[in-house]
């Protein structure tokens, strides 16, 4: 009968080459015999990991003794008392009542100053000759962490010297005039926190494939970010929705500009005024 | 107002000082990959050194072993408390004038069929593990079983043409993958009923798992780990190096 199969002796297995000590290893564990052992048996996290546990109420010399750390007497000493209780009295919660609010609507920027910038490009740590993005920002560690968006401030400004293109979710008025007077460009753009991570961190939504679908960053909807990104001063990304003249704001129409007259034309109106104003005087 | 300064200067960071006695270490090495049953090798394969040939940490093994057995634990038990035991809560007997204790319903603990004052609830034991701490102990789990050449990689499929148990234990007494020299776990890339179905009554020597239900305990129970190379890429790309 034909075999079903081909049998080897043993089979190759390869194994790190540059490892001499190894070889040898396994050159002495094929002469003696070896036990099948599991690792599973012999593993332990590092001994700093451990705490030694404290025996309570084992002498003076313990720092434990006599109370056991419970100091004298009462409910404190020999039980447990509920939390905010406070000995059958009216709780201080409710005479006092709670003071303070988280308010949810926060935003959470993170700062980027000018000086920290400054260094990270001279390092080489960010190339200046691309644009500069919240992407490029994380990946070199110039921000660390993105919550809700990253605000570029100006500490720094008098010494910042890269004309960079950059685009952040809000700067400071410093931190404008500083890059643009070194010859760059700034951008504010509307993101959320979602909008953030996949801008950061697109690889997290791969598909199986590895491909990761196209993604269109959001824009502003509220009418405080509308009303900042329309804003030229702060170099919106919406900036260019703003007719020259025309006030960011959503609310308000913009004030007319007033007629700029001729100098003489002012000069002599001054006059007349000033005539009637004499005409009319009674004394 | 705008003064371009074209001519930036970027300073490129310093190279590395080579040390002299430092041991470099490879970026790759060979993996042996066989034909299955006939265990010739096929090919070899580079691999990371990062995946396959990292230093062993019995810390970050044991924390993950610990991660597991946490998260596996069921903490099912459960006893029922007097209010969900079943019943009326009429008062068993007045509270004065009977010369007997003072009762309310018969569901208190006290009771014999009451309910258990302070019995046992479902709990979650799972703890926390960092993914990163976790991915490494992948890695250290399958480097450690690859430098004592208990890892074995097999190419295409670790399926068998019929689900005979006979054939199923040559392969495994043939090659000293039994209970002897400590049971062997065969890693698949997808079911394989055959080599499951052939391998059903040689429990106390092989166990055979898909990709998705090993975890790093199962990677270092056994005496070794027979893997298919796709299986093997896969862990590559969930847990190596390269993926972030």
């Amino acid at each position: 009968m034909k075999p079903l199969f081909t049998i080897l002796p043993r089979f190759a297995v390869a194994r790190p080459v540059a490892n001499p000590t190894f070889r040898l290893a396994q050159c002495l564990a094929q002469q003696q015999q070896v036990r099948a052992a599991s690792i599973l048996g012999n593993l332990s996290d590092i001994p700093a990991a451990y705490n030694k546990r404290i025996r309570r109420g084992r002498g003076p010399s313990s720092g434990k003794g006599k109370t056991s750390g419970r100091g004298h007497k009462g409910q404190k000493q020999h039980g447990k008392v509920p939390a905010g209780f406070n000995g059958g009295q009216t709780p201080d919660e409710i005479v006092k009542g709670k003071r303070g609010f988280t308010n949810k609507f926060a935003v959470e920027m993170s700062s980027l100053n000018l000086d920290t910038l400054q260094k990270w490009l001279d390092d080489g740590r960010i190339d200046p000759k691309n644009p500069i993005t919240l992407k490029e920002l994380l990946d070199s560690r110039a921000v660390h962490g993105i919550k809700d968006g990253v605000k570029l401030l100006g500490r720094g400004a008098e010494s910042f010297t890269h004309p960079i293109n950059i685009e952040v979710s809000r700067a400071s008025a410093s931190a404008i005039a500083a890059i643009e007077a070194a010859g760059g460009k700034v951008t504010t753009r509307y993101f959320t926190k979602d909008s953030i991570r996949r801008f950061t961190k697109p690889h997290l939504y791969a598909d199986e494939d590895g491909v990761i679908p196209e993604f269109k960053l959001p824009d502003a909807s509220s009418r405080w970010d509308l009303e900042y990104y329309r804003d030229p001063a702060h170099r919106g990304y919406l900036s260019d929705q703003v007719r020259k003249g025309q006030s960011p704001s959503l609310f308000f129409k913009s004030l007319k500009q007033p007629k700029v007259k001729g100098k003489a034309e002012n000069k002599a109106s001054m006059q007349k005024q000033k005539a009637e104003k004499a005409a009319n005087r009674l004394f | 107002m705008a003064t371009t300064s074209a001519a930036v200067k970027v300073i490129p960071a310093p190279e590395p000082v080579p040390q002299p006695f430092a041991i470099k270490k490879a970026p790759t090495v060979l993996l042996t990959v066989h034909s299955f049953p006939t265990m010739e090798p096929v090919r070899f394969d580079q691999v990371a050194s990062t995946f396959l040939h990292a230093p062993l940490r019995r810390d970050i093994l044991h924390r993950a072993v610990i991660f597991e057995g946490d998260a596996h634990r069921l903490g099912r038990a459960k006893t029922k408390y007097r209010h969900e035991v079943r019943g009326s809560t009429r008062k068993i007997r007045p509270q004065k004038g009977t010369g007997q204790a003072r009762l309310g319903d018969k569901k208190s603990p006290m009771l014999r069929g009451g309910g258990v004052a302070h019995g046992p609830k479902p709990r979650d034991f799972s703890t926390g593990l960092q993914r990163k701490v976790y991915d490494l102990a992948w890695r250290t789990a399958l480097s450690y079983r690859y430098r004592r050449g208990e890892l074995v990689v097999v190419d295409g499929s670790l399926d068998l043409q019929e689900a005979d148990p006979g054939l199923a234990n040559t392969i495994v007494q043939r090659y000293g993958w039994g209970k002897q020299s400590g049971r062997s776990l065969f890693v698949t890339n997808e079911p394989r009923e055959n080599l499951a179905n052939a391998l059903e009554e040689l429990e106390e020597d092989a166990r055979v798992l898909t990709k998705f239900e090993i975890d790093v305990k199962d990677m270092l129970e056994t005496g070794r780990v027979i893997i298919e190379r796709e299986a093997l890429a896969w862990l590559e790309k969930e847990h190596g190096l390269g993926v972030n």
